[in-house]
């Protein structure tokens, strides 16, 4: 038995010749589409980021030329002070959906409803969500209208820097909070329902039993969509400041993602644009390791 | 879940009522596209908010053949079908080599695979752009699908290797023992087995490549996607809001009707993505 069982564990691990080329010949797709359009691209994009390339020309080799400009460049400052703020308001990100998922959780009426509603916008492309906002938002929009009903004020949403920012980062709250408050709800629903059954059995209130019980056990789901979001705003609101506000007034509503195509296209400084890139990766790879920190801490609990 | 009682009740009553608001404004968009798609660009100036008084289907009519949404339409049905295709059959067969084959190197060709989330197109977009006019797939669909496929391509095969590192090996093994070649077990046990994972990844990436914007700005400059085009369309006719609309519905009834009829599946997939991710 032992002789035979010997030879067999290793062909578990490495797999005979054929599995082996197999597995190969399998994953070959998957890791040639990888690697031509993300991983070279990113060696290729550092390398091009110490260049002064510009249009199609391939440029000189510049050191960290790019990288020094930027220090002085007042669009790049602009990009980075909009992602700070937008940073800052992320509370109110994980906030909200957390305390939508924990009613509809504890049986808020209509609940059932309000699930499938507040997400149907999460399906909505940023292009669509933002083109409609335009309407609604703009100087002789229907907000000012409304507004005008009641008495009040028009103000110039999306043309005055003061609250072009706001409004970016309102419908870009309203059209992922649905996607957030699903997280929640998928994490609520591991949750023992004995331990929030025994909590009421021994007389605690609902709101007893959400901060006692429901609130400690949401603490990784709380941290997973806070890196979510803040991916999200570092990468994924190119769409809706492309037609929303194209990142106006001024650099109002630059983020660094808009900032990049501009420079890639409008400026024709893909050098430049490139060097964007490595801080946008750089900030990228910052979150993803406070992300590994944070998963792998929670699995050793 | 936790049985409300007579005063909490009362109170989780009246909190429904902010709740249902929000609720109103998530299907306002809904509101919006379709009542003034329907209106004269007059009714839309005489009353923007109230329903239309002045029936017309113009606009559809202006906004698919005059300001060729049709042919964006085409573009974007191919385009998302194609990649969607792709990241099926892509992520299906590396997930199977992954969770089921003894191979060495396995665990870095995951992480590699996954690693590359972190990689963004806008990490990579003066490269990446590059790269696509190096291999002369500037303005071609292919290009279009090949670019989604790359991108999309960590999530899809992070849940297919998920889904069959679940299926028992001896499964595998039966099938072998009948002496089917891998790429026959593949073909013939891992796909069909593979359906539930495969029907979400199949809805969650239509979502992605239809809804996409920047890559296929970059991609396909020429021919447009129907998401461009309504971009372009917002740029062209600020003063026809009716048009406008008219191009939203169109842009959206595909997305609309998975929404409605797979939004299960939908919840479903995000909710993995996120408690395992």
């Amino acid at each position: 038995m032992t002789t035979t069982a010997q030879p067999q564990r290793r062909r578990r691990r490495t797999g005979s010749r054929a599995e082996r080329r197999f597995a190969l010949l399998f994953l070959l797709p998957a890791v040639a589409l990888v690697l031509t359009f993300r991983i070279v691209p990113l060696l290729w994009g550092f390398g091009l980021s110490l260049t002064d390339a510009t249009g199609l020309q391939q440029g000189q080799f510049i050191g960290l030329g790019n990288y020094a400009e930027m220090a002085g460049d007042p669009n790049f400052r602009a990009a980075m002070r909009n992602t700070v703020i937008l940073l800052l308001t992320l509370p109110v990100w994980v906030l909200l959906p957390m305390i939508l998922a924990s009613l509809i959780h504890l049986g808020v009426p209509g609940g059932r409803l309000y699930r499938s509603v507040y997400f149907f916008p999460a399906v909505l492309s940023s292009v669509i969500v933002g083109s409609i906002f335009n309407v609604v938002l703009r100087y002789d929009g229907a907000l000012n209208a409304l507004l005008g009903f009641a008495g009040l004020p028009a103000i110039d949403w999306l043309g005055s820097g003061s609250t072009a920012l706001l409004s970016l980062l309102t419908v870009q709250l309203w059209a992922t909070f649905g996607m957030s408050l699903l997280i929640f709800l998928a994490g609520l629903s591991t949750l023992s329902s004995e331990m929030i059954e025994a909590a009421r059995l021994d007389g605690a209130r609902l709101w007893q039993v959400w901060g006692y019980v429901i609130l400690p056990a949401m603490r990784p789901i709380i941290e997973f969509v806070a890196v979510v979001t803040t991916i999200g705003v570092l990468t994924n609101m190119f769409g809706l400041i492309y037609v929303l506000t194209a990142g106006g007034p001024g650099t109002a509503t630059t983020l660094p993602e808009f900032l990049i195509w501009l420079e890639q296209g409008q400026m024709g400084r893909p050098g430049y644009a490139a060097a964007l890139s490595m801080v946008l990766f750089a900030l990228m790879a910052g979150i993803a390791w406070i992300q590994i920190r944070i998963m792998s801490r929670n699995a050793g609990l | 879940m936790a049985n409300p009682r007579g005063r909490e009740r009362r109170i989780l009553r009246l909190l429904s009522v902010p709740m249902a608001l929000l609720a109103l404004s998530c299907v306002y968009p809904v509101y919006f596209a379709v009542n003034n798609a329907l209106k004269t660009n007059r009714n839309y100036i005489m009353d923007r908010f109230g329903l239309v008084t002045d029936l017309t289907f113009d606009n559809f009519v202006q906004a698919w053949t005059r300001s060729n949404l049709d042919t964006y339409f085409v573009n974007s049905v191919l385009v998302t079908g194609g990649a969607v295709l792709l990241l099926l059959l892509v992520s299906s067969l590396a997930g199977f080599a992954l969770a089921l084959l003894r191979f060495p190197a396995r665990r870095l060709v995951f992480v590699v695979i996954l690693a590359s989330l972190m990689i963004p197109v806008q990490v990579v977009l003066v490269p990446f752009y590059q790269t696509i006019i190096g291999l002369g797939l500037l303005n071609t669909r292919i290009g279009l699908i090949l670019s989604y496929t790359a991108f999309f391509l960590p999530f899809s095969v992070y849940l297919m290797t998920a889904f069959y590192a679940g299926l028992p090996r001896e499964l595998m093994e039966a099938a072998r023992i009948d002496g089917a070649r891998l790429l026959q077990v593949w073909w013939f046990v891992m796909l069909p087995m593979g359906r539930p994972a495969l029907i979400t990844l199949g809805i969650l990436n239509t979502l992605y490549c239809w809804n996409d914007v920047l890559i296929s700005l970059l991609v396909l400059q020429d021919k447009r996607t129907m998401m461009v085009g309504i971009a372009a369309l917002r740029g062209e006719y600020t003063t026809n809001v009716p048009l406008l609309a008219a191009g939203i519905v169109l842009a959206a009834a595909p997305i609309v009707v998975l929404y409605l009829v797979f939004q299960r599946q939908i919840v479903a997939g995000i909710a993995t993505g996120a408690v395992k991710g």
